[in-house]
């Protein structure tokens, strides 16, 4: 009765003030629906469309030229002739590797604070700093980590834990060391996200499971294969997803530390399309990396998702 | 193993410890490197002066204000972020909130956009928003930094899931008492979905703060640059003075890293939220 | 509440650091106002344009300028999507190169008409040669870059070599050979020459363009709808590749990782230029010699090109534009910048005046070689970033084995493709204005190269094919030619 003035104006027309909810509320969800609507159609499925169409053409940043249809040229071209091809090999690497090491590191970091250990709050929070940190001032301190010589820190400490058997190494100008040294970068900056996630799956795992299995007389071992890993299923298929795409839009340390690396060596698609499209002007064929690069990510998530089924989903 | 339960509690702290070393190490030595003369920043970086410097100064940080416009770069790097999570969680929320508890007939259709447009990642469209945004002369600005973010699918999903599992009974009472819509989200739902607006603004705020990508293509003038970009530009300055650069780093996180201390519950949460519902 | 404190904070904030723009306070209606892009170079060069804008405006109190830095890495696509945009600034800096590109697709304004005579005859060559582009002036450098063949005196003398007393008294490729050879027996590692093989990008088609040159080949052929095949993977060029890869395989290259073989003295010559004077003057002293690179065939050939100013089309007051440049061209002011930086001073009379490059300067090679032809510019067209690219690719591929000719066609291959895909760069005419306005007549009468004196001026004039469509104008051909006397501009009738 209070609100009557402004009741009115959202009842759909028709409707008595107090019925309960089954009258369609279009125009106010219309109303909630449209910013996040117009935004996604704007920013994400119109820049979308644009890739496919510009993709087969020959668009070039500032051509005077008029535009062109070219078919499939821009796809043929980028397998053939860019460093797509290297790209995308090194960010199946970069998965290949960063995934594993990344994951069991987070695990095995939320295994040992999953105890209660005085203190456990203060490592938990130092573990998940380098999270916080931009992935550009990563890639900036870590160019001086790697600094070539052996005044560079990560030279000076291998030899130091190798007993001088290390020969020190220009990491990033070198064409075997300059995407691992990525990768390093990657995984020293994302193990913190893994553990928090891990985390916070173990706690869920309730005690009495561990308590049965102790029970029946599972070694610690056995106890984890059997009880912690599979209650961990949705969490670590979350995390090796996750970490998995992130893999192909590594961008940020490639540019900043090694651009690419000694010919492509640390080339990622994404840095190789930005490389096209921006650095180059050939924007076509940036659309057409583009397109190529949305495939991958979304095979990759079906695949992933068809292969690691989440436990508890419908479809 | 089982029987000294304080090795193996001394032995996990060793574990940690070590680990803590390595993943603190590189922080000190940017926190170190900030306080030191560029020259020694490099020449001692192999040895132990890389965490314990004979002297330290704050030179560096004095030459990070007057050589480079830091105040502009955290400026622009706020009044984005800002815009991003202040929009982004009102605009995120309401289509979240539509499409779990209203009913309307295009509430399927828009389902489904939703968690289609959720597997299109940035980068597959940064190329060609690039092209079309500088097409019609947006490019330099903070807006362009910020609008093509507000609406975010994740966020609009984690709103969705998670209003999905507020009781009915509260939207219901004041459904009878006569509430609109609208009214009812703002006084009734948003206040008990605290935990859900502080995990999507974490995760809004994580997300944007470090990025590099778009203002790399969108911008020109220092005036607008954030400041991952300007750390990256700093860096490639020759000679390299990287005590200032390490300087500049310690004051790009510092922001990032007294928020994080601060609400760091929230954050953990935030996180691991995306985790269990994903 | 918290947003507004947090806008509230960040405005605060942005009052503190360095001013960014260099300019008066409030807007004015009379006030001149100057939008300037230039590359964040070194801190002295960045201090030498700031302290050069405020000289200028001392003199020009009404004028404002806003001088934007503009990071090296992204400097082409920041200035495409600026173009795109509309939001090109009034004067823009540019990497030598990129000229072509931006004139092409419209974005300068022809300098012909703004430059003052006396300027324009006091400039090196050089930088007339690399500033122009089918026949018109578009961009203006203040100072220039020197490539030769730094050396250690001592070492050379201790091998009995002879030193080459000038650009015309180089090294041929035998001697050369040689002298690797007898130097490599006095050497612990054998390894004698440092070509920079650590260098990235630009470099290896900067260095080495000109030894395919002074054998015989090219990059790309610079007729007008020239191309790269049959000139980059023709015997000469391969031959120059081959001579390189022979000394690398031979181990005479050290692989310059620590960019110091030749300050640590692990090398007694180094492929070199301006830039690394003041360090390598630093750890040789007196023994440090500047050479001339090695001639493969008759001439030696040398590199040249570096960053220039052009003026923009929609800079609403191009005469002030051409003033900063003018005054940016006054002797005292490009000597500034050639301390600052250390390169080639752009004008005669800086040349004469500078300690470095003067007369009796230790760096007087890189003057004589720029004033007397042996610098030739690299290819002036648009497509030029792709044929830096694709010869870069094809020299790490020699570098690594591959066959000199394999890589070369593939090289030449790629750049084809650019040029067909562009369709060799039509002039463009149209809205775009001036360059229609030329007119085919008096071209028709005339289908060969204008030759200039190439001590003089330097450019010539492409005229186009009879009836056709005017197309890529050529650039000095191989040698050097007696020739008409130049006009002013380089125009024909």
């Amino acid at each position: 009765m209070r609100d009557e003035g402004i009741v009115r104006e959202r009842i759909p027309r028709g409707a008595p003030v107090n019925r309960p909810m089954r009258s369609s509320q279009a125009p106010a969800a219309w109303l909630l629906m449209t910013p996040a609507l117009a935004g996604l159609l704007l920013f994400l499925l119109l820049p979308f469309g644009l890739a496919v169409v510009l993709s087969f053409s020959n668009l070039r940043m500032g051509s005077p030229l008029p535009l062109e249809f070219v078919g499939l040229a821009n796809y043929t071209l980028a397998f053939t002739d860019t460093g797509l091809t290297r790209a995308l090999l090194n960010n199946l690497l970069f998965a290949l590797v960063v995934v594993p090491v990344q994951t069991a590191l987070g695990l095995a970091l939320a295994l040992l604070l999953n105890r209660p250990l005085a203190g456990r709050a203060v490592f938990r929070t130092l573990f998940f700093l380098p999270v916080v940190f931009p992935l550009s001032l990563v890639a900036v301190v870590w160019v001086l980590i790697f600094a070539p010589g052996p005044d560079g820190l990560l030279n000076a400490a291998l030899g130091l834990l190798t007993f001088g058997g290390w020969e020190p190494r220009d990491f990033l100008n070198d064409p075997f060391w300059a995407l691992p040294a990525v990768m390093l970068t990657s995984i020293w900056q994302g193990v913190g996200f893994q553990m928090v996630v891990l985390l916070a799956g173990l706690q869920a795992i309730p005690r009495q499971l561990y308590e049965a299995a102790a029970v029946d007389g599972a070694s610690r071992w056995r106890q984890f294969l059997h009880v912690t890993l599979p209650g961990l299923r949705n969490p670590l298929i979350f995390v090796v997803i996750v970490t998995t795409i992130l893999s192909f839009r590594v961008f940020d340390q490639v540019r900043i530390m090694t651009r690419g690396g000694p010919q492509d060596a640390s080339n990622t698609v994404i840095h190789e399309m930005v490389r096209t499209a921006f650095d180059q002007g050939h924007v076509a064929m940036g659309a057409a990396m583009s397109v190529v690069f949305f495939l991958v990510i979304l095979g990759i998530a079906l695949v992933q998702r068809r292969l690691l089924r989440q436990r508890g989903e419908v479809s | 193993m089982n029987r000294w339960p304080r090795l193996r509690a001394a032995l996990a702290y060793a574990l940690l410890l070590a680990f803590t070393l390595l993943f603190v190490a590189p922080v000190l030595f940017m926190l170190v490197g900030s306080l030191k003369p560029d020259e020694l920043v490099l020449a001692e970086a192999g040895t132990l002066r890389a965490f314990f410097p004979d002297t330290i100064s704050l030179d560096n940080y004095r030459a990070v204000f007057e050589r480079v416009p830091f105040g502009l770069y955290l400026a622009s790097s706020l009044i984005i972020n800002g815009l991003i999570v202040g929009l982004g969680l009102l605009v995120n929320a309401f289509a979240g909130y539509a499409l779990a508890r209203l009913r309307w007939w295009g509430r399927e259709a828009m389902l489904a956009l939703v968690l289609a447009v959720l597997v299109i990642p940035f980068e597959a469209i940064a190329i060609p928003l690039f092209y079309q945004l500088s097409w019609i002369g947006w490019r330099d600005d903070w807006l362009v930094q910020a609008i093509p973010f507000v609406a975010n699918p994740l966020a609009i999903f984690l709103f969705y899931s998670f209003f999905l599992g507020l009781p009915r009974e509260l939207e219901e009472a004041a459904r009878v008492d006569g509430a609109g819509v609208l009214r009812t989200f703002f006084v009734i739902v948003v206040p008990n979905a605290k935990a859900a607006f502080a995990s999507v603004a974490i995760v809004l705020f994580l997300f944007h703060w470090g990025m590099y990508l778009w203002p790399l293509l969108m911008t020109t003038s220092e005036a607008v640059r954030p400041l991952p970009l300007g750390i990256a530009n700093f860096h490639t300055l020759p000679p390299l003075q990287w005590g200032d650069i390490m300087a500049f780093g310690v004051l790009m996180v510092l922001p990032v890293l007294i928020l994080f201390v601060v609400f760091q519950r929230w954050f953990v949460r935030g996180v691991a939220s995306t985790g269990i519902k994903g | 509440m918290l947003l507004a404190f947090t806008v509230a904070t960040a405005l605060t904030l942005a009052g503190c650091g360095p001013e960014v723009e260099r300019g008066e306070g409030a807007p004015d209606a009379d006030v001149h106002r100057l939008e300037i892009w230039a590359h964040a170079g070194r801190e002295e060069e960045r201090r030498t344009l700031e302290a050069q804008i405020d000289r200028f405006r001392a003199e020009r109190s009404e004028v404002r300028i806003d001088l934007t830095w503009i990071p090296e890495g992204s400097y082409n696509g920041q200035v495409q999507a600026a173009a795109l945009a509309g939001r090109l600034p009034d004067l823009l800096e540019f990497d030598g190169p990129y000229l072509y590109s931006y004139a092409w697709q419209g974005h300068l304004r022809p300098l012909d008409d703004l430059l003052p005579e006396e300027i324009h005859a006091d400039l090196l060559p050089s930088i007339l040669a690399q500033g122009r582009y089918r026949d018109h002036l578009y961009g203006l450098g203040t100072f220039d870059s020197g490539l030769g063949l730094w050396a250690n005196r001592a070492r050379l003398e201790a091998a009995n070599a002879r030193i080459p007393g000038g650009p015309d008294d180089a090294w041929d490729a035998e001697e050369f050979s040689d002298l690797l050879e007898r130097l490599a027996q006095d050497d612990p590692d054998g390894q004698v020459l440092d070509l920079k093989l650590n260098y990235t990008g630009e470099w290896f088609s900067y260095a080495f363009a000109p030894l395919l040159q002074s054998a015989g080949g090219d990059l790309v052929d610079r007729e007008p709808e020239g191309v790269a095949s049959g000139t980059l993977d023709g015997p000469e060029s391969v031959a120059a590749m081959t001579a390189v890869q022979s000394w690398i395989r031979q181990g005479r290259v050290d692989p310059n990782l620590d960019d110091a073989a030749f300050a640590r003295g692990r090398v007694p010559l180094a492929w070199g230029g301006h830039w690394n004077y003041p360090g390598y003057r630093a750890a040789l002293g007196e023994d440090l010699l500047l050479l001339p690179l090695p001639r493969m065939d008759e001439t030696m050939v040398t590199g040249q090109g570096s960053w220039q100013w052009g003026v923009t089309r929609r800079a609403r007051d191009p005469e002030l534009a051409m003033d900063f440049l003018a005054f940016l061209l006054r002797p005292e002011e490009v000597l500034a910048m050639s301390e600052a930086n250390g390169g080639v001073p752009a004008t005669r009379a800086a040349v004469a005046r500078s300690e470095a490059y003067g007369a009796e300067g230790p760096l007087h090679l890189f003057a004589r070689q720029l004033e007397e032809g042996y610098a030739r510019p690299r290819p002036r067209t648009p497509a030029y970033p792709v044929i830096s690219d694709a010869f870069d690719r094809a020299f790490q591929d020699i570098r690594h084995g591959t066959d000199p000719a394999a890589a070369l066609s593939a090289a030449a291959r790629r750049i084809d493709r650019e040029l067909r895909e562009n369709h060799h760069y039509p002039e463009i005419t149209g809205e775009r204005g001036e360059r229609g306005e030329r007119g085919d007549t008096h071209k028709a009468t005339r289908d060969q190269h204008q030759n200039r004196a190439v001590g003089q001026i330097g450019v010539d004039a492409k005229e186009a094919p009879v009836g056709g469509q005017p197309l890529g104008e050529g650039l000095p051909p191989f040698g050097r030619r007696e020739g008409s006397p130049p006009t002013s501009d380089g125009h024909a009738g």
